[in-house]
């Protein structure tokens, strides 16, 4: 087959000038690349395959260009003698091409680390740039925003109405807010709190040995009912809970409290309980008292109608006098366990508390021997009339001054007092005494009928149960609180308002 | 005589005398003209393979979504068959020995087949073009480059990371 050669001659001619060409080109845009980045490794990379192509290109086409022009000019030997050359050359460049290329991914890698390397000292040094401009105004920015969450933090401390309480494992207390300071009895201004121990202030002496058992097992300790011991040396209870903290900037551990008085809400829980109790007594004595009440009736009616018929000196006589004397007392003590079930009958009128008051002190300098006790009576001006049974409430008066004289025995003060503000829907009239009060066990059964820490025969002990079922049966309640060696103060509180609108 | 001397004698004298003894070792290898042929044609399968796996990499790592690297990569690829066409081209030439190559003229050729497949003939002297695939080949590599080049210059001005 006879072909021409033409075709074949023109694209080796003009494909060896265009490689050469694009090489070149190639060449010098790779070349514009690293010139405007030295340290691409990607570009450098780059540089070296168009580097490598141009040599093969130039190396082959110049061989291709010279083979068609010798063997045009009839230069057979001529070529004969070169092309193991340019054979050689073009062997040398393909492989030196195929190396260069075979780097590609190990360059490629290096590149991304790079490029890792240099976004993370760009993103390193915007934020040192933007932290120098902005320096002055974030530290004012952060100082503005820590002192707000200070006095945030400070107010809910000076604030609380609980007592808060920072302290060490040892007890020592480290801070203290207002209410601490008000619930142990002390002054802010004066007393200092840093160099006290949590201990002094706890009646039980184990009671921080628990709390620092239970703060080591748990890192909390949860409510606990205490006592606090005032530094008046009165008892509060409390509601004890708190939890461990690693301080950052302290090198000791320490302890937050938060402490709950829970002494009022104790004292209404006992109240409540004794009224309870008081209530349910009250129905068993009117029902006890009901049924003795006709018998001693009829016992009473036969023993005065068999007086009438004896001789005043006969013994039958003195006989069923005693009968009838000791059937009265019985009688008496009917009438006040009904007074204490309330329910025996009040008329009740309005009258001035006041004038009630003198009577009972007149009735009472007058029948006791009371010649080294003084009485100081203080009366609030803004008390107004109340509507009460004057025999009754006479005879709560009477009794709570004779058990006040009995407490201060020879000599010593009574205080008698009233307070009824105009705003006050109550009346309070206070009996206090500096007697040698009631122990705290007696506290809660000294409205039980017939309970008396008094001598047999010195009382029948149904004084303040009588009194105690008036008062409620005008509506009102008795406390009392008492101080062994120092006193008690009993006060009546009877409503004021109700009461005149009932008029 | 010196230990030093002892030791030497005794242990390089059998050198010597073996050395002395020893016949042509034929250390030296001759070689002839085919072996040029043969080492042209394994740097062209070497092209191959570096090229195939540059191509490789290049869809490997998505550089091919950009559009001066697809141009890298068309070229890669036009290389390849570049490579094949150029082998292929010896191969006939010189090793199969299936045509005969005469030239009646500097302006014709004689080609050949010593079966007389005709169609062989004319498939060697297409792929003697092999500047048809080559030259689009650096083509391709020279606008891949000004791709890169170009959309490198418009992220410089942009402030952007390359």
């Amino acid at each position: 087959m006879i072909l021409s050669y033409t075709p074949i001659w023109l694209v080796d001619m003009v494909g060896s000038i265009m490689m050469i060409v694009l090489s070149l080109l190639s060449l010098r845009l790779v070349s514009q690349l690293r010139r405007r980045d030295r340290n691409n490794i990607i570009w450098t990379y780059l540089w070296w395959i168009c580097v490598a192509l141009s040599c093969f290109a130039v190396s082959r086409s110049v061989g291709h260009i010279l083979k068609n022009f010798l063997l045009m000019a009839g230069q057979k030997t001529a070529w004969a003698a070169i092309r193991p050359f340019s054979g050689a050359i073009n062997s040398v460049m393909f492989v030196v091409v195929g190396s260069v290329t075979l780097f590609f991914e190990r360059i490629w890698d290096v590149y991304q680390l790079v490029l890792k390397d240099r976004q993370a000292v760009k993103s390193a040094h915007r934020e040192l740039l933007f932290l120098n401009q902005n320096l002055e105004r974030l530290v004012e920015e952060r100082t503005n925003a820590l002192s707000a969450s200070e006095y945030k933090y400070r107010k809910i401390f000076e604030v609380s109405k609980d007592m808060i309480l920072v302290a060490t494992r040892d007890g020592s207390i480290v801070n203290l807010n207002p209410s601490g300071y008000r619930l142990l009895g002390m002054d802010m201004e004066k007393d200092q709190i840093e160099n006290r121990n949590v201990r002094e202030f706890l009646a039980d002496p184990e009671a921080w040995p628990r709390i620092i058992a239970s703060v080591e097992k748990e890192q909390a300790v949860d409510n606990v009912e205490l006592e606090l011991l005032t530094t008046d040396g009165a008892r509060k209870r409390i509601l004890l809970g708190g939890s461990l903290e690693d301080a950052a900037d302290s090198e000791e551990e320490v302890i937050h409290f938060l402490v709950k008085d829970i002494q009022k809400r104790k004292v209404m829980e006992e109240q409540l309980a004794q009224a309870d109790k008081l209530a349910s007594i009250g129905e068993l004595s009117s029902g006890v008292a009901h049924e003795i009440n006709n018998p001693l009736g009829v016992i009473l009616g036969y023993t005065q109608l068999l007086l009438r018929g004896e001789s005043d000196a006969s013994e039958q006589y003195a006989d069923l006098k005693t009968i009838e004397k000791h059937v009265r007392n019985c009688k008496t003590i009917v009438e006040d366990l009904l007074s204490f079930s309330r329910k025996s009958d009040t008329e009740k009128k309005v009258l001035d508390i006041h004038k009630i008051i003198d009577d009972v002190l007149a009735f009472v300098q007058h029948h006791s021997n009371i010649e080294h006790i003084a009485i100081e009576k203080e009366y609030s001006p803004s008390v107004k009339p109340l509507l009460v049974d004057e025999k009754k409430i006479k005879q709560v008066l009477i009794n709570l001054m004779m058990n006040a004289i009995h407490a201060v025995g020879q000599k010593g003060n009574i205080r008698i007092s009233t307070d009824g503000s105009a705003t006050a829907a109550d009346l309070s009239i206070k009996v206090a005494d500096d007697g040698h009060g009631i122990e705290s066990r007696h506290l809660n059964k000294i409205f039980d009928p017939f309970f008396t820490t008094k001598a047999t025969g010195e009382g029948t002990g149904l004084g303040l149960s009588v009194s105690y079922g008036i008062v409620k049966n005008h509506g009102g309640h008795i406390q009392i609180e008492s101080q062994p060696g120092k006193g008690s103060v009993f006060t009546v509180v009877l409503p004021a308002v109700p009461a005149l609108q009932e008029i | 005589m010196k230990p030093f001397v002892r030791k030497l004698t005794i242990f390089a004298g059998p050198f010597i005398v073996f050395l002395l003894l020893a016949g042509p070792a034929w250390a030296t290898q001759k070689h002839g003209q085919p072996e040029g042929l043969y080492v042209h044609q394994m740097a062209h399968i070497f092209f191959i393979i570096s090229m195939g796996i540059l191509e490789f990499w290049l869809r490997q790592r998505n550089l091919t979504n950009e559009r001066g690297w697809k141009y890298l990569q068309l070229a890669a690829v036009l290389f390849i068959l570049w490579n094949i066409d150029a082998a292929l081209v010896h191969l006939m030439e010189e090793h199969l020995n299936v045509l005969g190559i005469s030239r009646i003229d500097f302006w014709h050729l004689k080609i050949e087949n010593t079966q007389g497949q005709d169609a062989i003939s004319l498939i060697y002297y297409f792929l003697k073009m092999d500047h048809l695939l080559c030259v689009p080949a650096m083509f391709c590599l020279y606008y891949g480059l000004k791709t890169i080049l170009k959309n490198t210059a418009l992220v410089d001005r942009e402030g952007g990371d390359a």
